[in-house]
Formats: C-alpha cells, sequence, structure tokens
C-alpha cells in the first residue's frame, strides 16, 4: 500500500471515530428527550438552549467521578473488559457504507465480518463479570451472556435471508439490489425478527433485565464507576446506532430513495441518516412503552419463537428462491406468517379476538352477579 | 400482541400533547386561594397595630408546639386609641417545625393568625427558618396585600348591615 | 441470602425483605418492619381530639381523609352526635376522590416495578389535578386536616360543581388510557398473571382486606356490608376478582376507581345545601367508655379502637392499619417464585409503611 493509502484509510478512521461520538452524543439527548416528550414532559434544557449541551455535562460528570476499584478484584481483567467491549463495536463501523463508495473499506464478506466482530463484546461482559470478584456480578455477567449469545442465532439467520436474497454478502450490492423494493416489504418476517433480536442484544426494554438487574441484584457492572462505566455506556448506544444503522442497510433501502440519484454522495448520507433515526426513534418508543420481560420468558421467547421463526423464514426464502416465485409471493407469505404469529400469541394471553377480564363487577342488593 | 400495539398507539397519541411540566422557577405553579401555607400575622391598618394580643391560645393548640409568645400592656389602649387592652410583645414560630394544619387560625378568637401562601423553606442560614414577629407581620403585609384581607369581624358587620 | 434493603429502588417506602434464595427461586423471606416507627399511638394520648386527626391523616399519608373520616366517625359514635347531611355528602366525595388518587398512585408505581417507565408520568398528572382539586377545597394537597368531628372544616367555594364535573370527565380519560397502555399488554400480562396467587380461604385466614381480598373472589366491602355515612344511597357495584393472582389485584384496582367516579357523580347530583359542621366545642369530652369502628380505606380495612377516660385526650387509640395484614401474607405469597417476580408481588400488595409501621 502506497502511503496515500495508509493516510487515506487513517484519516477516514479518525473522520469515521470523530463523527461517531458525535452521533452517540446526540443519542443520549435524543433519547431522554423523546421519551420526555411521551411522557407529556419536556426532556433535559436547562443545560445549553434546547439542553444541547446536556451530553457534554454528562461526559464532565463521568469523568470527574472517583474511580473507586475494590482491592480484591483482577487488576488486569478489569481494566482490559471495558475495551474488549469497547472495541468491537468501532470494529463493526469499518465495513458500514454511509453512501455509495462512502465507506473505510468495503469487504466482499462485509455481513459476515459485522456477525463475527458483534460476537466479541459478549466475552468483555463475561469478564466484567468475573473481574468484578462480586458472586452477583459473576451471575449477572453469565445472564448477560446467555441472553446475548441465545439471541445471535435470529440475527444470524434473518441475515442469511437476506443474503439469500441479494445474492451477496457485500453490503453495497445489497443496497443496491433494493433499488427496485426495499426489502422490508419482501421479508417482514425478517425484519421483525432481526429488529427483536437486535433489541434484545443491545439489551433494551423490553429485554432490558441484564442493566436493569441493579433492581435486585447489580449486574456485570456494578463494581464500575465514573470513566470506567462510561465507556460501557458509549458502547450500548454505538451499537444501538450500528443496529439501527443494519437495519435501515438490509431492509430499508440505504441510501436509496426513489427519485433521488444514487450516486451522489451529499443526498445519500442524507437520506441514509434520516432512515437511521427514524429506526433509533422507533427503537427509544419501544423502550418508553413496554415493560420488561423476565430472563426466563426472555429465554423462552428466543428459543421457542424466534428460533422456529427464523428457520421458517430462512426456508421459504429458499424455496421462493428456488421455484422463481416472483417476489411479492413471498412478500405475502412472509407477512402471513408473521401476522399469524401475533394473532396465536393473543390468543394464548387471552387478548384477541376480545380481551379476557377476570374481574367483574358485582352488586349484592341484586339477586343476579353482573358479568362483564 | 393486539394489547402491544394498542400501548404503542397510546404512546404515539402523547408525543404530540403540550407537555405539562410548569417550568420553575420562572413560571411557578398557580396557587389556589385556600393554600395552606405558613401561618403569619395580620395587622391591623386602622390603629397601626397587630391584631394579636399575646393570649396564647394558638399556642396551647398547637400539636407540635412550634410556637411561642409574650404578651404585654398595650400603650395605646388607655390613650384610647385602642380596644385591645393586651398587646403581643414577642412571638416566634418555628417555620421548619409547623405542619401547616390550620388548627391556630381555627382557634384565634381575633383573626390575628392566618396561613399565607408562602411556602418556600430555602434558607441560607441554618435556623433561618425561625421567624420572630417583624417578619412575621411583614409576611402578613403581603398576604393582607395579596388577597384583600378583610377580618372576619368586618366582614359579619358588613353582612349584617 | 439475600438482602433487599431499606431503600428500594422502586418506591414502597422503608422497607426490609430478607430473601433465602436456592438457585434463582425463592424459599422463604423474612420482611423487616418498623424503619418508619413515629410512635402514633402514643403521641395520639398526649394530644387534645383536634389534634389527634392531623396524626390520622400521617398515618397512611396517600389517602389522607379517608383516615380522618375513620377517627371522626369513631369519636361521633362514641359521642352519639348527629352529623348534617350536607357534611357527609361532601365527606364521601372527598373520601372517593381520594380513593381515586391512592388507585392511581398504585398503577403508576406498579407499572414502574414491572419495567414500564410511562404509566407512572399519565397517573402522577391525573394525579396532579385532583391534588389541586383538594387544594381548593381544603386548602393543602396532601395534609388536608379537613374532616373535623362533627362534619367538615368549613364549605366548598362557589365553582366546586363546574370544577368537578370537569375533573370527572378528564379522569375519566385518564383512566381509560394509562388502562389501554398497561392492563392488556401482553409483556405486562405475562409478568403478573398467575404471579402470587392467593385462594380465598388462606386470605381471609391472613385477616386480609380491601382490594387485594377482593381479587381472590372474596366479596367483602364494609360499604356494602354494614354500609356507613349514606353509602346505601348510591348505586355501585364492587369489582370481583377470579384467580387473587397479581393482575387480578391490579385490575380490582383499576375497576374501583370507575365506580369511586360514578359515587361521586351521584352524590353531587344528590347534595343539597345546609350547614357544614354541627356547633361542637373544639375541646371535647367525650363520656367514658370504649368503642371500635372500621372504615374501607384504599388499601382495606382501616379499623379506630377508641378508650375514652371523660377527659378532652384520649386514653388509647389503637389503629388497625389495613396493609399491616395485608403484609402478613408476603411469606405465603412469595414461596417458589423467581426473585424478578418479588417486586411485583409487593407492588400488587400495594402497602404504605407509614400504616405498617405507625
Amino acid at each position: 500500500m502506497s502511503l496515500l493509502d495508509i493516510l487515506k484509510t487513517v484519516s477516514a478512521v479518525m473522520g469515521v471515530l470523530t463523527v461517531l461520538s458525535v452521533v452517540v452524543l446526540s443519542l443520549t439527548l435524543l433519547e431522554r428527550k423523546f421519551i420526555g416528550r411521551i411522557q407529556m414532559r419536556r426532556g433535559p434544557n436547562r443545560v445549553g438552549p434546547f439542553g444541547i449541551l446536556q451530553p457534554v455535562a454528562d461526559a464532565v460528570k463521568l469523568v470527574a467521578k472517583e474511580d473507586i476499584l475494590p482491592s480484591w478484584v483482577d487488576r488486569g481483567v478489569y481494566w482490559v473488559s471495558p475495551l474488549v467491549v469497547f472495541v468491537p463495536t468501532f470494529m463493526i463501523w469499518v465495513t458500514i457504507p454511509v453512501a455509495r463508495d462512502l465507506v473505510i473499506r468495503n469487504m466482499e464478506m462485509g455481513l459476515f465480518y459485522i456477525i463475527a466482530f458483534s460476537v466479541l463484546s459478549i466475552v468483555g461482559l463475561v469478564s466484567a463479570g468475573w473481574a468484578s470478584a462480586n458472586k452477583y456480578a459473576v451471575i449477572g455477567g453469565f445472564r448477560a451472556a446467555a441472553q446475548l449469545v441465545s439471541y445471535e442465532i435470529p440475527i444470524i439467520l434473518s441475515v442469511l435471508a437476506i443474503a439469500m436474497l441479494a445474492q451477496s454478502l457485500n453490503l453495497e450490492k445489497i443496497v443496491d439490489a433494493q433499488a427496485s423494493l426495499p426489502y422490508i416489504f419482501i421479508q417482514p418476517l425478517g425484519a421483525f425478527l432481526f429488529f427483536c433480536a437486535g433489541l434484545a442484544e443491545l439489551g433494551r426494554t423490553p429485554f432490558d433485565i441484564h442493566p436493569a438487574e441493579s433492581e435486585v441484584v447489580g449486574g456485570p457492572y456494578v463494581e464500575y464507576s465514573g470513566a470506567h462505566w462510561s465507556v460501557f455506556f458509549l458502547a450500548e448506544y454505538i451499537n444501538t446506532f450500528a443496529i439501527a444503522a443494519l437495519v435501515t442497510l438490509l431492509f430499508l433501502g440505504g441510501w436509496l430513495f426513489p427519485g433521488l440519484p444514487g450516486n451522489v454522495a451529499v443526498t445519500g448520507v442524507l437520506v441514509f441518516l434520516i432512515k437511521t433515526y427514524m429506526v433509533v426513534l422507533v427503537i427509544f418508543w419501544f423502550r418508553g412503552t413496554y415493560p420488561r420481560l423476565r430472563i426466563d420468558q426472555l429465554m423462552t421467547l428466543g428459543w421457542k419463537i424466534l428460533v422456529p421463526l427464523a428457520f421458517l423464514n430462512v426456508v421459504i426464502t429458499a424455496v421462493a428462491l428456488f421455484y422463481g416465485f416472483p417476489a411479492i409471493i413471498l412478500g405475502l407469505i412472509s407477512i402471513s406468517i408473521l401476522i399469524g404469529t401475533f394473532w396465536v400469541i393473543s390468543i394464548r394471553m387471552r387478548t384477541a379476538p376480545k380481551p379476557v377480564y377476570t374481574v367483574r363487577l358485582y352488586d349484592p342488593t341484586l339477586e343476579v352477579l353482573d358479568a362483564r | 400482541m393486539l394489547g402491544n400495539l394498542k400501548g404503542l398507539g397510546v404512546t404515539i397519541r402523547t408525543l404530540f400533547r403540550k407537555p405539562v411540566t410548569y417550568q420553575y422557577p420562572e413560571e411557578p405553579k398557580p396557587i389556589e386561594e385556600r393554600y395552606m401555607g405558613f401561618p403569619v400575622l395580620t395587622w391591623d391598618e386602622k390603629v397601626g397595630e397587630p391584631y394579636c394580643t399575646g393570649c396564647m391560645v394558638c399556642v396551647r393548640y398547637c400539636p407540635t408546639n412550634c410556637m411561642s409568645a409574650v404578651m404585654k400592656d398595650n400603650p395605646l389602649h388607655p390613650e384610647g386609641k385602642s380596644t385591645r387592652r393586651k398587646i403581643v410583645d414577642t412571638f416566634e414560630i418555628n417555620l421548619a417545625r409547623c405542619i401547616v394544619c390550620g388548627i391556630c387560625v381555627d382557634v384565634c378568637n381575633f383573626d390575628a393568625i392566618e396561613m399565607s401562601h408562602e411556602h418556600e423553606l430555602s434558607k441560607y442560614v441554618r435556623n433561618g427558618n425561625r421567624a420572630d414577629l417583624g417578619q412575621l407581620l411583614e409576611m402578613g403585609k403581603e398576604y393582607q396585600q395579596e388577597v384583600s384581607w378583610v377580618s372576619k369581624k368586618d366582614k359579619k358587620s358588613e353582612e349584617e348591615s | 441470602m439475600i438482602n433487599m434493603g431499606p431503600q428500594h429502588p422502586s418506591t414502597h417506602g422503608v422497607f426490609r425483605m430478607v430473601m433465602a434464595v436456592d438457585g434463582e427461586v425463592v424459599v422463604d423471606v423474612e420482611p423487616h418492619i418498623g424503619y418508619l416507627h413515629r410512635g402514633s399511638e402514643k403521641l395520639a394520648e398526649n394530644e387534645l381530639y383536634v389534634q389527634v386527626v392531623t396524626l390520622f391523616d400521617r398515618l397512611d399519608y396517600i389517602s389522607n381523609l379517608n383516615n380522618e373520616m375513620v377517627f371522626c366517625r369513631t369519636v361521633e359514635k362514641l359521642m352519639d352526635l348527629a352529623i348534617p347531611e350536607r357534611a357527609e355528602y361532601l365527606r364521601i366525595i372527598l373520601c372517593e376522590l381520594n380513593r381515586v388518587a391512592s388507585h392511581l398512585l398504585f398503577v403508576g408505581t406498579f407499572g414502574l416495578d414491572t419495567g414500564a417507565m410511562t404509566p407512572v408520568m399519565y397517573t402522577f398528572r391525573e394525579r396532579e389535578k385532583i391534588q389541586t382539586m383538594f387544594e381548593m377545597v381544603t386548602g393543602a394537597r396532601m395534609m388536608h386536616n379537613y374532616i373535623r368531628i362533627g362534619g367538615v372544616k368549613n364549605d366548598v367555594p362557589k365553582d366546586f360543581h363546574r370544577r368537578m364535573q370537569d375533573l370527572i370527565s378528564e379522569l375519566r380519560q385518564g383512566i381509560d388510557e394509562a388502562d389501554r397502555l398497561l392492563s392488556f399488554n401482553e409483556i405486562f400480562l405475562a409478568r403478573t398473571k398467575g404471579i402470587g396467587t392467593i385462594t380465598a380461604e388462606k386470605a381471609i385466614n391472613y385477616g386480609m382486606s380491601g382490594p387485594s381480598l377482593r381479587a381472590s373472589g372474596v366479596p367483602m366491602d364494609i360499604r356494602k356490608d354494614e354500609p356507613y355515612s349514606l353509602y346505601d344511597r348510591f348505586d355501585f357495584g364492587i369489582p370481583i376478582g377470579e384467580n387473587g393472582d397479581s393482575w387480578d389485584r391490579y385490575y380490582v384496582r383499576v375497576e374501583e376507581m370507575r365506580q369511586s367516579l360514578k359515587i361521586i357523580e351521584q352524590a353531587m347530583e344528590q347534595i343539597s345545601d345546609g350547614p357544614t359542621i354541627t356547633s361542637t366545642r373544639l375541646v371535647l369530652r367525650p363520656p367514658k367508655g370504649e368503642v371500635y369502628v372500621r372504615g374501607e380505606n384504599p388499601r382495606g380495612e382501616l379499623g379506630v379502637y377508641l378508650v375514652s377516660d371523660g377527659t378532652d385526650k384520649p386514653y388509647r387509640v389503637k389503629v388497625r392499619p389495613p396493609s399491616f395484614c395485608n403484609l402478613m401474607a408476603l411469606k405465603e405469597l412469595i414461596k417458589d417464585t423467581y426473585i424478578a417476580d418479588s417486586v411485583v408481588i409487593l407492588g400488587s400488595l400495594d402497602i404504605v409503611l407509614g400504616e405498617v409501621d405507625r
């Protein structure tokens, strides 16, 4: 590689790092303001106009906090675990194309590389729990690891179905193949699976039992304070943005928009950012609405519902490709399976066709018991 | 999943509603007329002395014993300017101990003590919430102006006439 | 052994649970109470009857007017005092409004226990409206000291009716909204159905009362069994559950809110003008004797046992708090559940530590 190439790569990496940091800081503020609006209140608005400087205040606070290091932790592992969680999340961004040709290094096996690196951060979580030398942290770390590992499978399978449709693992080619119809219309089941499993990978509501484990016992982060913890915090938000970017690229058509030329960098970046922010807002919307699932219910959902559906998704994609069905038939089959699953869940939880009330009104002055 | 989707619908609808926050301290929440804040002493404009005669009924009835008072002979009475034989000399309320129950207002025979709209307790001094007679009368004058206060005796004589 | 310490991340006050855990399943629990003990019953021996009402305000600090009402009815029964009708109507309206406020707080914090962070904001918004109404009528948002022995303290302001009509319709919408967000959410159902079930017989044996008992299928409500203070003039139903699990305890309270709004509407129609307080002296001297009176609080049956020896201060005031007796069933309820469920079960019992510890 010539010197020019090396310089280009290094500057691209630095550029991505800075832009990512700014974007992630804005995400923290956006989350608080969005959830505040859902709850009929304003988000933070004291620090700077509309609270723009709030992430700066948060960063200053986290860095200025005293770094308490208990004397019985395993020093080496304790210091290295945040890095092990943080670095793979940045490595994913090497191959995510923001617009055509606006990527650090577009690999032929881009998707494979991304999945492989996202699994690495799980090791960091377990080692963080282990290094804390606190039995609750260890248990919390193992639980988090179990959740994350078991939700990798639906992610991999739904990504496999997309790769089958596009006939390539290269992210730019996948986006190009969506020029006629974004893949969300052809594989709504796959989109739903990827989204749900992605939420569980991130540890976001309704699957956030592992950060919220501090309700009862400490999670794996319990012994980390101040700057160390901020590394975990940033890694979670970068991951959120990465998953949202992947959803945009794989299912929503990346930087393409009907009517706009697909080659211009500026419009491409703009469209990409708008779509990714929309997905991120949907993730925050879910956080504001739903309660959390218990850990065993989470694992049941993953293994008993999402994994079979993921296999079914791959099978029907294969069948459709083999027999050469038009894309719309695949879309119809997929969405009917999705609606069927929703219906079955509703019937089992007795909320559909009509909600089942186990509470009725009783008026002892009347002889007849009032049934609802 | 129907319940889940309905829940999403509710949250997306409240997204577009006006937020209900009051931006304190620029925009404090409006206080109702009957709000019971801290007790203050009232000032009789016509005679130029407090209504309070120092009879200590309120001091006896306070559930938390947060008040103390001392009574003295009224110098204005022998001159004929006032109908009160005794007047209050010192009066102290420990506002941090007051539970704003309003019993002192109910038992007072002279309309001397009223519950103002004052409710902010933060001071810069540690024991700065012990209000003495001067402070209480000042807060009372503010309250009287704010509400255009008429004593109950005057109100009754107005209604009768 | 896991200790869920005196300060919970979720509310309920200062309460400590020491749980013996086998893997993930809770085998035994030992509740430690007493962190909020203020000696209310002993203090009441030294205070005049007017001042004891302020103590009762602060027992169950979420449903203040109900506590005041039970105490005032106790003294009135001892003294055989008759209350003007308008005062009774006002008392009932405000007590039912307080019941709605208390259940709104329960719905919000129960959602928070399961992890949903938005229903809290919605229910507290509605509660804020109710508290503004209380401020308009009684003068205080929480510790009202409004219901006195012999009636109420003073009459309501002139625009009470109009503001009350607006408030009732807004509350209906608010309750429906929180209901639609939380009650039939599949994740919420998965979290609360079948958790912490107690049968009717066991619940009666433990001495439970109120909505927690009615969720197990026992149709006991003091307002219907021994109607006190004009409750027999209103037409309302009481919600009864079937299974006795946490969801039933939650939904019984949601339905009770709607029935309370119904009672308030009927009372607003039936109310007529008149005096609001009988002329009792401020320093009462009830005759010697003892009396026990119970009332239906939002949490269950509050009982007050009053012994008087003829002076102006009570000789002994004993309070039978509903939350204390409901809490006795905790050991039974938490057996063989997961740790994460223990928070949900504790939340569904709806205890207030001010009552448990007095």
